[in-house]
């Protein structure tokens, strides 16, 4: 295990604990030969030049270790105004009237600044790449700062190209393992899906638990384009950003890094910047394209038409057994009406068979296979970047369209970007951010989860029915739609406009004073459009609607930066936003139709109309000051008061303070030198910041409401809400103790933190007596504590001039807990309430009856009696664990060899569980009288002596409190919240591989090309799971954060290939 | 030079903020759009008019809902085919302290009376020149019905419950209230229904879905039924049977053919496009058209009864089939839905005043046994024999009877408790007659004391 000794003293035994933890489950094995990154290997040493005489001074400027040509390089002489770039093949010349020898500096951005005196011309200089390390500059939420002057916890994404080779379309999912801290589950597999993001642990009940999103400065809105049925949430609103157009992703997670953002900080905050060009630099237009594929890894399955005949037969023939009764004269007497569905055996005459010859005879048809298919994706790209000597600019336009892997659902996305900045004069530069993005989400479904759901439809019916009748119509069968109408017929679009515009000012009022001033506006169109033909619906049915959510940011903004002597260093921040969000609803509806061809609102013979609006607004001023002495010792203070509309009157002002420390211990006399540690750095802040997403706008004011809900029409009026005047937001403390530290030849990074989060006056919707007429009201009093530890390390474990081997890894633990909660609400799964919010235990516990074993004499369950009362009722129900991992985190592996450049990132978490509806509704007994099986019913009790854990078929139902009694093998609610469908959601995944190759310049430029490069990427390509179901990453209840961790009738998360070509010219 | 330009720059800064940060208060005032932002928002005629009418819509809402399903599914005529816990629990009378449609069904009732209490405080304080002459009587008296009418759903589904006569005006103020007795709730209803009674004006000769006097002596009938007063209950039925207003329609399926609101209608809570009635979807096959989800099937035994020409008469027309599938066609429009939720029929009547008849202090068995034919005569079913009747077996055929006739209404259920028939006929305990009171009420109400019916 010494593996493990680079980790800073205090948090070793607990990494210890938590890697054994890992190989317990059996997942450290196959990380184990992964984590070989600090294998080092000396690197060859620099070259030097010689004189010659000359008044003109050419040369190329190489990279120290790949030895290729760096271009855009600025080289400036001394003690002259002029300086020069490199080309493309890393060239410069000076024609000068001084004379040899010279001295030049040459920097560029990503290597250290050189400067030397330059004997001879030609000449050939090397620059080393700067290392990653704590001078690396990071935005830090409305200022840059140094990396060494932060003490907050923040991290940073840049987004390469090897980033971009995974498949997914929005950049949420591509930060997914990169960062410590931040757990993201895609909730279904549908391109521009769902995904869940929450960094450090759920803090809220009711309120939101996403962090705030901030792009170039303008806060997004994050109203979801798609909602539907069955608590699945379909789409993720961030789908809108073009991910290739993202230079990097910071994430503020700590008090004091937050604490800027005052009321909406809670959650962790997300800046995303985007590509700018770079001032002096060449023009360049880049084209890139995607081509690939994705299938399904896993798919449902059923049972033939003959098992599921067998299976029903055992469970008419053990019921009737229980019931002490016959077969045949149970049958008769409990003959429900639709007999062909519950017991189809028939003899040659058409009598009922209850001797089951005739079972073997029953046909099987394949639904799932009709549900999936190979989905195809494009993707084209063409940017252009570059910059004068006054501004710079970039435009990104992009296409991607991508298929889902289950019919007939697909994504596509066209972006436009434009970015550009102008130096007005040597104080004034103004710039614009201007995205504007249209996504597109065809033939969606938004309720799979529903029996009329696609998937449902396809997985549910009894294999041995028909799919169509003898004429070919469509048959549907029990509740269940048939699933080919729903594919073949299915016309439910969506689309969003979204136009994000960022215009900003900075103007120097002295050389340490700046004064920023920015509008923007994120603007977003969501319409839908549906249409139900009359095979979907019996007179037709037709919708449209359109949702315009508007955000405004106003921001003002003074920075004072400044050094005095070389031992004090202060900066102050001083700024105030203005935040207004609106949302307009408009909706129609039309049905009564006379053609289904006709498919717009006003052609059916019935309409109506909807509209709604909501605006709520938020005033700030926030101050920030820090002070450093020596480059050792830092502090750094802040402020935020917000004034929000959402709150009553009394408790509109909130004051979030936040502060923090750093002891630069690598500045200190001892280590400065020092060659093994070249930069430690011990930080701690403690602060407050708020939340008030997840409540609406008007929740504080008592309302009375008129609606359309009528009687015969007459206008109607009713009290909709008590007033709660002392409704505020949510505060949450957090304290935050970590460490970066640079090691061994600025190979090895380090960042190390421990977090202690807890929110008070928690959002909550509270129950009150239903005499009141209401059934419940929202209250600030839950209190949840959130603690955890994450470790990034980065480390360059080869670096040698043709070959670099980097790795990159992090991994984090959060433990979650609700301290208080004013009374126990179990939830989830459409009100069978599997899930728990219970004190003393993480928000997302699962509350069920725990299943010993089926006893191999009878073929029942045995429940755990809990209270060894000897029945099994409400007080035997117990926590049996919850969908928060032990550890969630991410290896990345980059190997670069001349031009070949292969990437593997594997993303794994281990410890959090699953319900496994799938097993709930498809492992039935026979209970479910239009419903089929999945095969692991298969492995039911079915005689004397069978070990198994699924219980013998039977549809009896009396005695349920009795243990041991086939009443609870599958009917009432101890078989309902039954343990057996709970699994270890446990998985490590390759999410990408990519291998690309690099043409050498030489060669492409004979092509007349800059730079080519071909890459061929696999994601998700493997998963090791011990899930039973098709995926373990799915969360198909996940538009309540308190319902994570259900499996059902979602799609699973496709396995990709694509092949990628990057050309710039 | 530089330095004073800083000062100056730093207080203008400073003056610009404090000057946005008064103005912001009344810039963080926002105001919704689509509701009212008040207390109270009933103060003239316009208002009170419209606190009714969602007293209405409410009462539409819970029938064709709620009411249907606890009627319906625990009873003996439907069985539940989907996979809906809370209905697969009503169907096998497996009730839980959280199954939804029974919370539901108990929190629409207070939300109901809440909206009716606001009414009653409120409606008699409007002086408002525009209402026509006995308006505010005829608001407050149908206010008053509607009242007794949430309180008959509670009762007869929870027992004696929390009487709330007052309006929630914050939740502070809830006030402790105990549940009274069966005896106290029925005696409350009854006070509504009077106060009721003596505000409506008198009777045109057509309403049928809005509060009429004849509507608040039907009702009458049947709570006094529910609450076993039969000599109190024959009077009331005995009055409303007088009246030339109603007559019941031959044949059967006339009563619920468009339009609807038959002579035989005493009270129907009419829907129209825009709101809509009792859906049908969950009763049609999942295959043909119209198409629905076919959760809710007649069970065998009940499809037989009314297809037996001697029993049900011309009331199979209750049935449908299509292919294989035989399905209920009592709630049969779509697109626009509009089928009424049916509260009061004009054979109930007959049959509440053949049970009282045979049930009151001196029983009046023949006069029982022409009001159970009046109903079988109109379905076309065999008429019950007049000779050497015994009380018992017309009690019992009367019983048999509203189980046909009522087949798919909001009946069943409730018929076979107050019967005391639900242990004989559905096997469930007499402890289980009862829904549970919400557990959410139990843990959340002190004046509940944690306790719920028994049985749970």
């Amino acid at each position: 295990m010494e593996q493990v000794q680079f980790g800073v003293g205090t948090c070793k035994y607990s990494l210890l604990k938590q890697f054994k933890t890992m190989k317990k489950y059996g997942l450290f094995q196959y990380l184990y030969p992964c984590m070989l990154f600090f294998l080092f290997i000396e690197t060859s040493s620099a070259q030097e030049t010689n004189p010659i005489i000359n008044a003109s001074l050419s040369g190329t400027v190489l990279d120290f270790y790949t030895k290729e040509p760096i271009e855009g390089v600025t080289v400036q002489l001394e003690a002259v105004t002029h300086s020069v770039k490199t080309d493309r093949f890393g060239k410069f010349q000076f024609v000068t009237g001084q004379k040899l020898p010279f001295t030049i500096t040459l920097s560029n951005i990503g290597y250290e600044k050189k400067t030397l005196v330059v004997q001879t011309s030609p000449t050939v200089i090397e620059l080393k790449p700067k290392v990653e390390a704590l001078d690396e500059v990071v935005i830090t939420g409305y200022t840059v700062q140094q990396k060494k002057a932060i003490s907050g916890s923040i991290a940073t994404v840049n987004f390469k190209e090897d980033n971009l080779a995974q498949a997914d379309q929005d950049f949420v999912k591509l930060l997914q393992g990169k960062v410590a801290g931040a757990q993201i589950t895609a909730t279904s597999g549908v391109p521009g899906g769902g995904v869940s993001f929450v960094v450090r642990g759920n803090n809220s009940i009711n309120g939101n638990v996403a962090p705030l999103y901030v792009v170039d400065g303008v806060f997004l809105s994050t109203t979801l384009p798609v909602t539907g049925g069955g608590g699945n949430l379909l789409s993720n609103p961030l789908a809108d950003i073009n991910p290739a157009d993202i230079e990097s992703v910071t994430i503020l997670k700590d008090a004091n890094a937050t604490a800027i953002y005052g009321s909406q900080g809670a959650n962790g905050v997300v800046l995303i910047k985007t590509k700018r060009g770079q001032r002096n630099t060449a023009s360049r237009i880049n084209f890139s394209t995607k081509q690939g594929f994705s299938q399904a890894v896993n798919k449902f399955k059923a049972v033939t038409g003959p098992e599921t005949g067998q299976l029903l037969y055992e469970s008419w023939f053990n019921t009737a057994t229980e019931n002490q009764e016959s077969l045949a004269s149970y049958l008769t007497r409990e003959k429900p009406t639709n007999w062909d569905l519950v017991f189809p055996f028939k003899n040659g005459d058409g009598s009922t068979d209850f001797s089951r010859d005739n079972i073997s005879n029953l046909p099987t048809y394949d639904r799932i296979s009709d549900l999936f298919k190979n989905a195809y994706q494009v993707d084209y790209q063409v940017a252009l970047y570059g910059g004068g000597s006054n501004s710079n600019h970039y435009i990104g336009l992009r296409y991607s369209g991508q298929e889902s892997i289950v019919r007939p659902n697909d994504f596509n996305r066209f972006s436009l970007r434009v970015n550009y900045d102008n130096n007005v004069t040597e104080r004034l530069k103004v710039g614009t951010s201007y995205n504007l993005a249209r996504v597109g989400r065809s033939n969606v479904r938004n309720n799979d989860n529903d029996p009329g759901g696609i998937i449902n439809s396809a997985i549910f019916p009894r294999s041995f029915l028909p799919v169509f009748d003898a004429q070919g119509n469509y048959l549907n069968h029990a509740t269940f739609n048939n699933h080919l109408r729903l594919i073949e017929h299915l016309d439910n679009n969506y689309t969003t406009w979204r136009n994000t515009v960022n215009l900003f000012a900075e103007y120097s009022i002295l050389s340490h004073l700046k004064f920023k001033t920015s509008g923007s506006f994120d603007y977003t169109s969501n319409g839908t459009r549906s249409f139900s033909d009359f095979a979907l619906s019996n007179t037709g049915a037709a919708s449209a609607g359109n949702n315009l959510i508007q955000v405004y940011t106003a921001e003002q903004l003074l920075t004072y930066v400044k050094s005095f002597g070389n031992k004090h260093d202060v900066n102050f921040l001083l700024g105030n936003t203005i935040n207004v969000q609106q949302s307009q609803n408009v909706g129609a509806s039309g049905t009564n139709y006379i053609f289904d061809v006709l498919r717009e609102v006003s052609s059916g013979g019935t309409t109506s109309g909807t509209s709604s609006r909501n605006e709520n607004r938020l005033v700030s001023f926030f101050g920030n000051a820090g002070y450093t002495f020596d480059k050792r010792y830092a502090l750094e203070f802040s402020l935020r008061a917000d004034g929000s509309s959402r709150f009553g009157k009394n408790v509109r002002w909130g004051y979030f303070p936040a502060g923090g420390f750093i002891w630069n211990v690598g500045q200190e006399r001892f280590l400065r030198d020092n060659t093994i540690i070249n930069g430690l750095k011990l930080r701690t802040t403690f602060g407050l910041s708020g939340n008030q997403n997840g409540i609406g706008d008007y929740d504080a004011l008592a309302v009375w409401s008129t609606n359309a809900q009528s009687y015969l029409d007459q206008p109607s009026l009713s009290p909709g809400r008590l007033a709660n005047p002392d409704l505020t937001w949510e505060t949450t403390r957090q304290t935050n103790i970590g460490t970066d530290a640079v090691l061994l030849n600025n190979r090895l990074n380090i960042t190390f933190d421990w977090y202690y989060k807890y929110t008070t006056n928690g959002l909550q919707s509270v129950v009150v007596p239903s005499r009141s007429g209401y059934t419940s009201a929202i209250r600030n009093y839950t209190e949840i504590s959130n603690r955890g530890l994450e470790l990034t390390v980065e480390s360059t474990n080869i670096r040698k001039p043709h070959f670099n081997w980097q790795t990159s890894f992090n991994i984090s633990r959060n433990r979650n807990r609700i301290e208080k909660i004013p009374q126990e609400q179990t939830l989830g799964a459409t009100n069978r309430g599997t899930s728990i919010l219970r004190q003393g235990y993480p928000i997302n516990s699962f509350f069920l009856y725990k299943q010993l074993y089926v006893d191999p004499q009878t073929g029942n369950a045995v429940y755990e009696d809990v209270d060894g009362n000897g029945v099994v009722n409400y007080a035997d129900r117990q926590i049996l664990g919850n969908t928060e991992p032990n550890f969630i985190g991410g290896l990345t592996n980059t190997f670069n060899y001349k031009g070949v450049e292969l990437s593997a990132f594997l993303y794994f978490t281990q410890g959090n569980h699953l319900l496994n509806m799938h097993n709930f509704f498809l492992v039935h007994g026979g209970i479910q009288n239009g419903i089929g099986f999945d095969p692991r019913q298969l492995q039911r009790w079915q005689k004397t002596g069978d070990v198994t854990d699924i219980p013998k078929m039977t549809r009896y139902a009396l005695n349920p409190e009795q243990n041991n009694a086939p009443a609870n093998n599958y009917t009432g609610q101890v078989a309902n919240l039954s343990s057996r469908y709970l699994e270890d959601g446990s998985f490590l995944r390759l999410r990408n591989v990519s291998i690309g190759y690099t043409l050498p310049q030489a060669l492409a430029a004979k092509l007349k090309l800059y730079r080519l490069k071909a890459t061929v990427s696999a994601t998700n390509l493997w998963t090791w799971t011990n899930y039973g179901g098709l995926d373990p990453e799915v969360s198909a209840q996940s538009t309540n954060q308190n319902t994570a961790g259900y499996d059902w009738a979602t799609v699973p998360q496709p396995r990709t290939f694509e092949f990628i070509l990057n050309i710039t010219l | 030079m530089n330095r004073i330009r800083y000062y100056i720059n730093h207080i203008a800064i400073g003056a610009f903020a404090l000057l946005t940060f008064t103005a912001c208060e009344s810039f963080l005032e926002v105001k919704p759009t689509n509701a009212l932002l008040a207390d109270n928002a009933i103060y003239d005629a316009k208002t009170s008019r419209a606190i009714v009418n969602s007293a209405y819509s409410a009462l539409k809402n819970y029938s064709i809902n709620a009411a249907l399903n606890l009627a319906v599914l625990p009873g003996d005529n439907v069985f539940f085919a989907g996979s809906q816990s809370q209905n697969i629990e009503l169907d096998n009378g497996a009730f839980t302290v959280t199954n939804s449609a029974i919370v539901g069904a108990y929190s629409a009732n207070y939300s109901l009376i809440n909206i009716v209490n606001w009414a009653l405080a409120e409606i008699p304080k409007v002086e408002d020149p525009t209402f026509a002459t006995g308006e505010q009587e005829k608001l407050i008296g149908e206010a008053y019905f509607i009242r007794a009418f949430a309180y008959f759903n509670l009762v007869r589904s929870w027992g004696g419950v929390q009487l709330q006569l007052q309006p929630t005006t914050d939740l502070s103020s809830l006030g402790a209230i105990k549940r009274s007795t069966v005896e106290e709730t029925y005696a409350q209803i009854l006070a509504d229904l009077k106060q009721a009674g003596s505000l409506l004006p008198p009777d045109d000769g057509s309403t049928r879905n809005k509060v009429q006097r004849a509507i608040v002596r039907a009702f009458r009938a049947k709570v006094l039924l529910y609450a076993k007063r039969f000599d109190e209950a024959e009077i009331e039925a005995d009055a409303v049977l007088q009246l030339s207003k109603y007559s019941l329609v031959k044949p059967y399926v006339r009563f619920f053919e468009l339009p609807f609101l038959s002579s035989e209608s005493i009270f129907e809570l009419s829907a129209t496009a825009n709101n809509a009635g009792t859906s049908g979807s969950t009763w049609f096959p999942a295959s043909g058209t119209p198409r629905g989800s076919y959760e809710f099937r007649p069970s065998n035994e009940i499809v037989n009864l009314l297809n037996d020409s001697q029993k049900g008469g011309n009331r199979k027309a209750l049935l449908a089939t299509r292919g294989t599938d035989v399905y209920v066609n009592l709630y049969h429009t779509v697109s626009p839905n509009v089928n009424p939720g049916y509260v009061i029929r004009l054979s109930d009547l007959y049959l509440i005043r053949a049970e009282s008849r045979l049930r009151k202090t001196v029983p009046n068995i023949n006069g029982a046994i022409t009001d159970l034919n009046a109903v079988r005569a109109r379905a076309e079913a065999a008429l019950y024999p007049t000779s050497l009747p015994v009380v018992a077996e017309v009690l019992q055929a009367i019983w048999e009877e509203r189980r046909l006739e009522f087949a798919f209404e909001a009946d069943r259920w409730y018929d076979l408790v107050r019967t005391e028939q639900a242990e004989k006929v559905l096997g469930i305990s007499p402890n289980f007659w009862l829904f549970p009171i919400p557990q959410a009420d139990v843990l959340s109400d002190p004046d509940l004391h944690g306790a719920n019916n028994p049985g749970y």
